[in-house]
């Protein structure tokens, strides 16, 4: 087991590597730069190519990058052009908000998926798994924006019981019921697809464990429709468990939307932020720490399923 | 073989059932206009426009623009000169800041400004000339230990000509620009100051978070990507406000904007959707609207045919019905301009408002041109952007315009950043022919030579009259307010004959504030004072 999440690790390294030097690449490659972006278009030119050069842009991409990845290796990942604060106070606390988003989302997500994936499967011919099967299928297809602004208009405007975007209540904020409060909506916005996906992927793997042979056996023995559907899930849980790491990954990078329309303070509206403004060293932090995230997740999720299924290990 | 007697329903009811339980926790929904009944002056809570919370170290701001200097550096800083925003039907006059008064030298290069006495910043520390010099020294002095080089360039639009500055006695500084100059008032009011024991004692990344200046409100908390939360400034020289707290939100989405202020989490936001404004009217919502020192036009670039002709210059000005962008599209939020002197500023000539709606006007005008049958080009637009208003349906609206005298444009949407990037590569975004965008005229009056003069990067037009240049570098040299504006008009009649814009609209400012909140001003500004501004019932 050691070894195995130890070779994971190791070739973490060259993973995330690749992902920086694209990343890097990538964002010199869109037009517009930084101080255009700060400056605005009426600074004098004077002023634009002095804060260029004191910010380093006037070297070569490759002196550029080799310059973050020293100073990331000494664990400085500099300063936003954009917000004149240091990277890693801005990304840990927004990492931390994204976190806790991504963590009630997958909540929500899994709760969802297993109670639709198990109805579609064990009552597919009934009204109840039907409906569970259909909506599934509409969860899985509904863009998490337009979720995002219904969720708005109907619980924050038409029934005003839930607010409509931040994370703390401005005025009298702090505690955590203000701040369940705030996570409902983004939560359920975020959770929608991943919901849909996994309950899918599991009714069709139940469905595929319930026509085996092992299951004919079992009724034929006479077991408790509990019992069958227990052994059923655990059969179908390796499976489930590949799927729903991949989600959660999903779910870490893609709350870009769901957080600029709720305003959460997460890593996805750093980074859009960051981006739009073409902030290097934001884009390069954000970047890292999502990537960072996703070969964590993935390591857990096969961590785990080494330890359901041996064969994994081999 | 189905299972059918067990419920699977239960748990998929999960979710809702734990939004609604959750939704009962709390302190209850409504928690803006709040500050009532203890006969304080409550608390303002805003929703921005912009995307993150603005640099709060004085001129940083400008990391969110404007929007930025409103909000965050005019309210918790002030400069030597400010912005006189208390009126809401003249066009705003420079007025004592942490000056008092202030005389020019003979030959109008140097200015000694007399010092406010009794000014103590936030921290405590006295304002005196030595803070005055500390902050310039950030701006301007490059071997200054706290010299910073984002918020030198971010202060170059209005200290780039000042060459010196020396403090004289402690109430007293001197300020010396390289040529007279006309505008040094106003830059001034951007210039603000910090309280130096804070830079000194924090540094300059962590000043930010422990901000102190002498402004109206004081720095409580920051959290980066929430909120700002200042607390008034019981002590502000120009008389305490009235509300105790203001909170400031980014929130970039219109809707999302919306959807906060009508479920109460804020009780001010900026720019509405045009669309929202009939719905948040009738909820008993107040508009508040003002015009205001603002240009949405385009630039036609008259290195490229047809549009070096000052007949299809002035053929387009005149096929384009900026009344009905104003009201159809705009819903009133905007104006519209048939100048490039919006019509708030002094500088405005109602004489020079040349173009109307005259579409058959448009078509002799191509006629006699020798483009009786039409002819095609490109306009760049940017998707957003500070100011810009909503610059998409905008362009599209004058693309059916300008199509019925045979005008046929192909848009082409273009990021803000990277339209800047291009514009400072000395070309129109996309190197289209046309290109729209917004921009302030005469509020910042040191930016106005750009718009023609040769050697700034917003010369994207090619268009070059000595004549206006002239003018307006005379202008800058003249320090008498009436004299300056006279030789300002006289350029912007040049501009009008020359058309070589395509002027549009000019927005009113629109916002929408919660009924509770009371006295505010609209100033024909940008900028706002919320001293006024109390939370009633």
């Amino acid at each position: 087991m050691l070894r195995f999440l130890g070779r994971r690790l190791f070739l973490a390294v060259p993973t995330l590597f690749g992902v920086s030097l694209v990343v890097f690449v990538t964002a010199k490659l869109v037009p517009g730069d930084p101080v255009a972006s700060l400056l605005g278009p009426l600074a004098p030119e004077s002023a634009r190519r002095e804060l260029i050069s004191s910010l380093g842009l006037d070297q070569p991409v490759a002196v550029q990058f080799g310059t973050w990845l020293w100073n990331l290796a000494q664990g400085r990942l500099g300063t936003s052009i954009q917000l004149q604060l240091p990277v890693l106070d801005l990304i840990v606390p927004a990492f931390g908000n994204t976190a806790l988003l991504a963590f009630a989302g997958a909540l929500i997500a899994f709760t969802g998926a297993v109670a639709m994936g198990s109805a579609g499967a064990f009552t597919s011919r009934s009204g109840p798994g039907r409906f569970a099967s259909g909506l599934s299928f509409l969860a899985m297809s509904v863009p998490p924006y337009s979720v995002a602004l219904l969720l708005i208009v109907v619980f924050a405007v038409g029934f005003p019981v839930l607010p409509a975007g931040g994370m703390h209540d401005p005025i009298n904020g702090g505690g955590t019921a203000d701040l369940l409060r705030h996570l409902i909506l983004p939560a359920i916005a975020v959770a929608v697809i991943p919901m849909g996906v996994i309950a899918r992927m599991l009714q069709a793997t139940l469905a595929e464990v319930l026509a085996g042979d092992h299951i004919t056996a079992m009724r034929a023995r006479g077991l408790s429709r509990a019992a069958i559907a227990g052994h059923a899930l655990h059969n179908a849980l390796p499976s489930l468990l590949t799927i729903a790491g991949l989600q959660l990954a999903y779910l870490v990078g893609g709350v870009v939307f769901v957080e600029t329309i709720f305003s959460w303070p997460g890593l996805g509206q750093a980074l859009y932020n960051a981006i739009a403004s073409r902030d290097l060293p934001l884009i390069q932090g954000g970047v890292l720490v999502i990537a960072v995230s996703f070969v964590v997740i993935n390591i857990v999720v096969d961590g785990a399923h080494a330890l359901i299924d041996p064969r994994v290990r081999r | 073989m189905t299972f059918r007697r067990r419920s699977t329903l239960i748990p998929a009811a999960l979710p809702f059932a734990l939004v609604v339980a959750l939704a009962g926790c709390g302190s209850g929904a409504s928690t803006t206009g709040s500050g009532s009944g203890s006969g304080s002056g409550g608390t303002l809570v805003i929703g921005m426009t912009a995307s993150d919370i603005p640099g709060t170290d004085t001129v940083l701001a400008f990391t969110q623009g404007f929007e930025g200097e409103r909000f965050v550096n005019f309210q918790l800083y002030d400069g030597l000169t400010r912005y006189d925003l208390k009126q809401a039907d003249k066009t705003p006059s420079i007025v004592p800041g942490l000056a008092t008064s202030w005389e020019t030298s003979k030959d109008g290069r140097t200015w000694t400004f007399h010092l406010r006495e009794g000014v103590t910043f936030s921290d405590g520390t006295p304002f005196d000339a030595d803070a005055v010099v500390f902050a310039f020294d950030r701006l301007l002095k490059k071997d200054s230990p706290f010299y910073l080089p984002t918020a030198a360039g971010a202060a170059s639009l209005w200290a780039h000509d000042i060459t010196s500055y020396a403090k004289v006695d402690a109430r007293t500084v001197t300020v010396t620009t390289e040529k007279p100059s006309g505008h040094l008032l106003t830059d001034l009011t951007f210039l603000t100051v910090p309280s130096p024991t804070a830079v000194k004692k924090y540094g300059n990344e962590q000043f930010g978070l422990h901000a102190s200046g002498t402004g109206p409100f004081t720095f409580e908390s920051l959290k980066p990507g929430q909120q700002l939360t200042m607390v008034a400034n019981k002590k502000y020289w120009g008389g305490a406000p009235k509300l105790d707290k203001v909170v400031l939100r980014p929130m970039p989405d219109a809707g999302a904007r919306t959807a906060a202020l009508r479920s109460g989490e804020v009780n001010w936001i900026e720019y509405p959707s045009p669309d929202d404004l009939d719905s948040l009217k009738s909820l008993g919502f107040q508009l508040l609207s003002n015009n205001y020192d603002h240009l949405w036009y385009c630039t036609f670039d008259q290195a490229k045919k047809p549009w070096n002709d000052v007949r299809v210059r002035q053929a387009a000005n005149y096929a384009i019905d900026r009344e009905s962008i104003a009201k159809n599209l705009l819903k009133g939020t905007g104006d519209p301009a048939y100048q490039h002197a919006p019509a708030s500023t002094e500088q405005y000539v109602a004489a020079n408002d040349t173009y109307s709606y005259d579409p058959a006007k448009a078509k002799s005008l191509l006629a006699e041109a020798g483009l009786a049958g039409g002819f095609s080009t490109t306009l760049a637009v940017p998707t957003g952007g500070s100011g810009n208003l909503i610059p998409v349906p905008i362009a599209t609206a004058l693309q059916a315009q300008l199509a019925k005298v045979g005008i046929n444009v192909k848009i082409e949407k273009v990021e803000w950043s990277a339209l800047l990037a291009d514009l400072n590569a000395g070309k129109p975004a996309l190197g289209a022919d046309v290109q729209c965008a917004s921009t302030v005229t005469y509020q910042a009056e040191a930016l106005m030579r750009k718009f023609w003069a040769k050697d700034t990067p917003v010369y994207t037009g090619h268009w070059y009259s000595a004549k206006v240049d002239q003018l307006t570098e005379k202008a800058e040299r003249t320090l008498d307010p009436a004299a300056r504006n006279t030789l300002f008009q006289q350029a912007e009649q040049i501009i009008s004959a020359e058309a070589p814009y395509l002027f549009v609209v000019s927005d009113r400012n629109p916002r929408a504030v919660a009924p509770g909140v009371k006295d505010v001003v609209q100033p024909k500004s940008w900028f706002i004072d919320l001293t006024t501004i109390r939370i009633g019932d």
